[in-house]
């Protein structure tokens, strides 16, 4: 094994502490591993600081963080890996992993290590070395070890594990310059002996010496490209991600003769052997290193948790928790919202038609400009605030520990739905927006969860049903407008139910999986933590209203107004198109062109149908108030003020009142033509109708796409639209036919 | 030896055999083969209930972390008593 950083690179210069004497030295790649929660994500913000970067791993999901930065005069590229408890291949996350410190080998791995649960770490700790890349661990959450009145024996883990071991508190920033010196000694001096192997009991290495001669005479490729004692443990283990890639089959009599013995001797399977030999190992190493005080403190979390996560209060806390983040986040954003809508409305549309006169472009551009893209994507614009401030609210409880608390007093209901608690983080974030929703069913662990969860969350009414519910609230059920939207997220929710009951009787039969999770410690996330990953959420929402939306808008303007010289809207493509298919909606009380025509343009993206009514009714808006348009600098100043109003108003109605009053505030001026015209066409049966409708039919395109991407196939988007359409066309025609029987409407 | 599931909140006690079926080595199915252990819970090893509400998950402390798990799960691990 050749895996000494030396040979890599032959021409590093040797010695000498102070990088600057040296000028120009190799950059360094680190990889920071350890288990969740021991602290890897504080460790990198404290080293990387303002340069970290997110994304994701390409092809998955898993959150990436990386850092380009210079210590002591060299240039240092970090690569944070997801926080993982083994390096088998049973999460995504352990795949991510692996695959790049087998695949990219970097420098020097650094491996984040919580003393407070030295065993568990080490049993990854030990799997690392099998690697033979250069290790050194930081030793985190030290001063808390102290603080509970631990003892390590730093120096007796250095000898036995034959690496640097580093104290560091991540939080308070100590210890990082010595990790980061060690770690670029050990880059720069090869360690002098042999990097130390952890030997396993006899009758395991013998087996896996057998392996190993057997890879090095038959697959000598494989024994350069892999290191071959952790290839022949994987190879050993029947490790069928490992068998796949590399090809190796148990074609030597000797090989399985010798796993065979290995299994005999001990009476078990393989994986238990090895898992139990690293643990062993591990545990070992734990007690010779480790000493624990006999009494221990009750901390904070777990006093918080008998609260939390009581039998009789755990649900009621955790509604309360829900209807408070739903509370704030239209407080907040409403405000804000409605700046918006004035602007892009008033303003806005003004000035680029008064742009597009100054061009001398035909007045059919002009129509399209502002008709068409500022209608539809102003429209949808006004939800950024919302959809952000649902982001921050989501991550904000992700972050404190509490999302974790969230499923485990849900498990017990969702199992009535053949599901466990972990499904419940992917519908929750349903309610904001079902992409991300339906990306997040990654952190389950097997292929039915993630299906079932994904068929339920498009019934989670996300935030880009919103503005279908609140234009039609408004114009029918403005004294009442909490308890109709209520009832609408209600609705979704006891459809979930049924569905999952429904789906656990059919499509999913089976034992319904077993629930286990780490609950992590409470804190309080840091400011910049928490506006990365908002961002990182909405950005979806953006992208969408960027891109979809926008090109769907122009889309719709076009069969609004194609034929060419086409008058009545009626007439035009989309017109046509809305009556062939609005027989289908008459019994559901809304078989009107108009309503079915917003109806065809939401299936690209839910926000669309308001500003397809939007553009249909516009004409009937604009007759009804003409007035003389202000000055430039009055417009200006305008906006400039009603947006000092609008961040007062959210600022304030976070400690004001909490009756959800904030919905059937101010009617603005913009949407009054709409409500008018829908007031006309519509009745409240009929709207309440509509409203679940919308609700219910096909997720957005977007969802379409995330399906498609998380199960490589569109069987289950198949499944998600079929039964969607015909929940959708049933639950209103019940509730319109049914409504009209008691003499509603 | 009593299964986890019916130990009581606040009581300590050392894991002796986790029952799986056969052909995986720790999980009850495929799918979580090895999770058990990977996230610390295994043969010797001492643990604290600390949250047994009735029907739905349990909550274990295993060294300064909290696992949650399911009730299924736990009844099929085998634990003795730390006599205090």
């Amino acid at each position: 094994m050749s895996l000494n950083p030396a040979q890599k690179y032959p021409d590093t210069i040797p010695a000498i502490d102070t990088g600057k004497v040296m000028g120009l030295k190799r950059p360094l790649t680190l990889a920071v591993a350890g288990n969740p929660n021991a602290g890897k994500s504080t460790l990198i913000n404290a080293l990387a600081g303002t340069r970290l970067q997110v994304g994701n791993w390409p092809g998955v999901t898993v959150e990436k963080k990386s850092a380009s930065f210079e210590a002591n005069g060299r240039k240092i590229h970090l690569i944070d890996l997801p926080g993982t408890y083994s390096l088998s291949p049973y999460t995504q996350e352990e795949i991510v992993a692996r695959d790049y410190l087998v695949q990219e080998k970097p420098d020097v791995i650094i491996d984040v290590v919580d003393v407070t649960n030295l065993e568990r770490n080490l049993y990854l700790t030990i799997q690392l070395l099998e690697l033979g890349l250069p290790l050194v661990m930081a030793l985190n959450v030290y001063d808390e070890a102290l603080q509970k009145g631990y003892v390590v024996d730093i120096k007796g883990m250095e000898k036995m594990l034959g690496i640097r071991v580093i104290p560091t508190v991540a939080t308070k920033k100590t210890g990082l310059d010595e990790l980061l010196a060690a770690v670029t000694e050990l880059a720069d001096h090869p360690l002098p002996r042999s990097l130390k192997i952890l030997r396993y009991d006899q009758d395991i290495e013998s087996a896996a010496a057998v392996v190993a001669g057997h890879i090095q005479a038959d697959h000598p490729q494989l024994a350069e490209k892999y290191p071959v004692r952790w290839l022949s443990f994987k190879f050993m283990e029947g490790d069928e991600q490992i068998i796949e890639e590399t090809g190796l089959t148990p074609d030597d009599a000797a090989v399985t003769q010798a796993v065979d013995h290995l299994i005999k001797a001990h009476d078990s399977d393989i994986e238990s052997i090895m898992a139990d030999a690293r643990y062993s190992l591990a545990a070992g190493l734990t007690q010779e290193v480790l000493k624990k005080p006999e009494l221990r403190k009750i901390e904070l979390t777990e006093k918080i948790d008998r609260i939390v996560l009581n039998r009789w209060l755990g649900i009621p806390i955790f509604l309360g928790a829900m209807w408070l983040m739903f509370k704030l986040t239209f407080d907040v954003s409403k405000p804000l919202a409605d700046w918006l809508t004035a602007v892009t409305t008033g303003p806005g549309k003004r000035w680029a038609a008064a742009l597009i006169a100054l061009l001398h472009g035909p007045d059919w551009t002009a129509s399209l400009v502002t008709d068409g893209i500022m209608a539809g994507v102003g429209s949808v614009l006004v939800f950024v605030p919302v959809i952000f401030a649902m982001m921050f609210f989501i991550t904000f409880l992700e972050g404190s520990g509490y999302m974790a608390r969230a499923a485990f007093v849900m498990d017990r209901a969702m199992h009535s739905i053949g599901l466990h608690g972990k499904s419940f983080i992917p519908m929750l974030l349903g309610f904001g927006c079902n992409v991300p929703a339906i990306y997040a069913t990654r952190t389950l662990e097997n292929t039915r969860d993630k299906a079932l969860t994904a068929l339920l969350v498009p019934l989670m009414s996300c935030g880009a049903r919103l503005p279908v519910y609140i234009v039609f609230i408004g114009a029918f059920f403005a004294a009442h407008a909490g308890t109709v939207l209520w009832s609408v997220y209600v609705f979704g929710i006891g459809l979930a139910i049924l569905m999952g009951l429904i789906f656990k009787r059919t499509l999913f039969r089976g034992e319904a999986p077993m629930f286990i999770m780490e609950l992590p410690p409470y804190r309080m996330p840091s400011f910049r933590s928490l506006m990365i990953h908002t961002w990182e959420k909405g950005k979806h929402f953006l992208i969408k209203a960027g891109t979809y939306i926008l090109a769907v808008s122009v889309l719709v303007w076009f069969l609004l107004n194609l034929p060419w010289g086409v008058t009545q809207k009626q007439d035009s493509y989309l017109g046509r198109l809305g009556q062939a298919v609005a027989p289908i909606f008459k019994p559901l009380g809304f078989g009107t062109w108009e309503a079915s025509s917003a109806l065809i343009s939401g299936l690209v993206a839910k926000e669309i149908v308001v500003g397809t009514m939007g553009e249909i009714y516009v004409k009937r808006a604009e007759e009804e108030k003409k007035a003389a348009p202000p000055t430039l600098t009055e417009d200006l100043k305008e906006i400039g003020t009603s947006l000092v109003m609008a961040l007062r108003n959210s600022a304030t109605n976070v400690f004001s009142s909490f009756a959800p009053s904030s919905l059937s505030t101010a009617e603005d001026e913009s949407r009054a033509g709409l409500k008018t015209a829908i007031q006309h066409t519509f009745t409240p049966l009929s709207a309440y109708a509509f409203i679940l409708f919308v609700l219910l039919y096909m997720p957005c395109a977007v969802v379409a796409i995330a399906m498609r991407q998380e199960f490589g196939t569109w069987k289950w988007f198949g499944i998600a639209f079929g039964y969607q359409m015909v929940l959708a066309w049933t639950v209103a025609f019940v509730v319109y036919q049914g409504g009209r029987l008691v003499g509603l409407g | 030896m009593s299964p986890l599931g019916l130990l009581s909140p606040g009581e300590k006690a050392e894991i002796m055999a986790i029952n799986t079926k056969k052909g995986c080595g720790l999980g009850i199915n495929k799918d979580q083969c090895g999770h058990i252990e990977d996230i610390g819970l295994r043969v010797g090893k001492t643990v604290e209930m600390l949250n047994n509400g009735g029907g739905g998950p349990i909550l274990l402390r295993v060294d300064e972390s909290r696992i949650a798990l399911a009730r299924g799960m736990a009844m099929r691990i085998m634990v003795e008593r730390e006599v205090l």
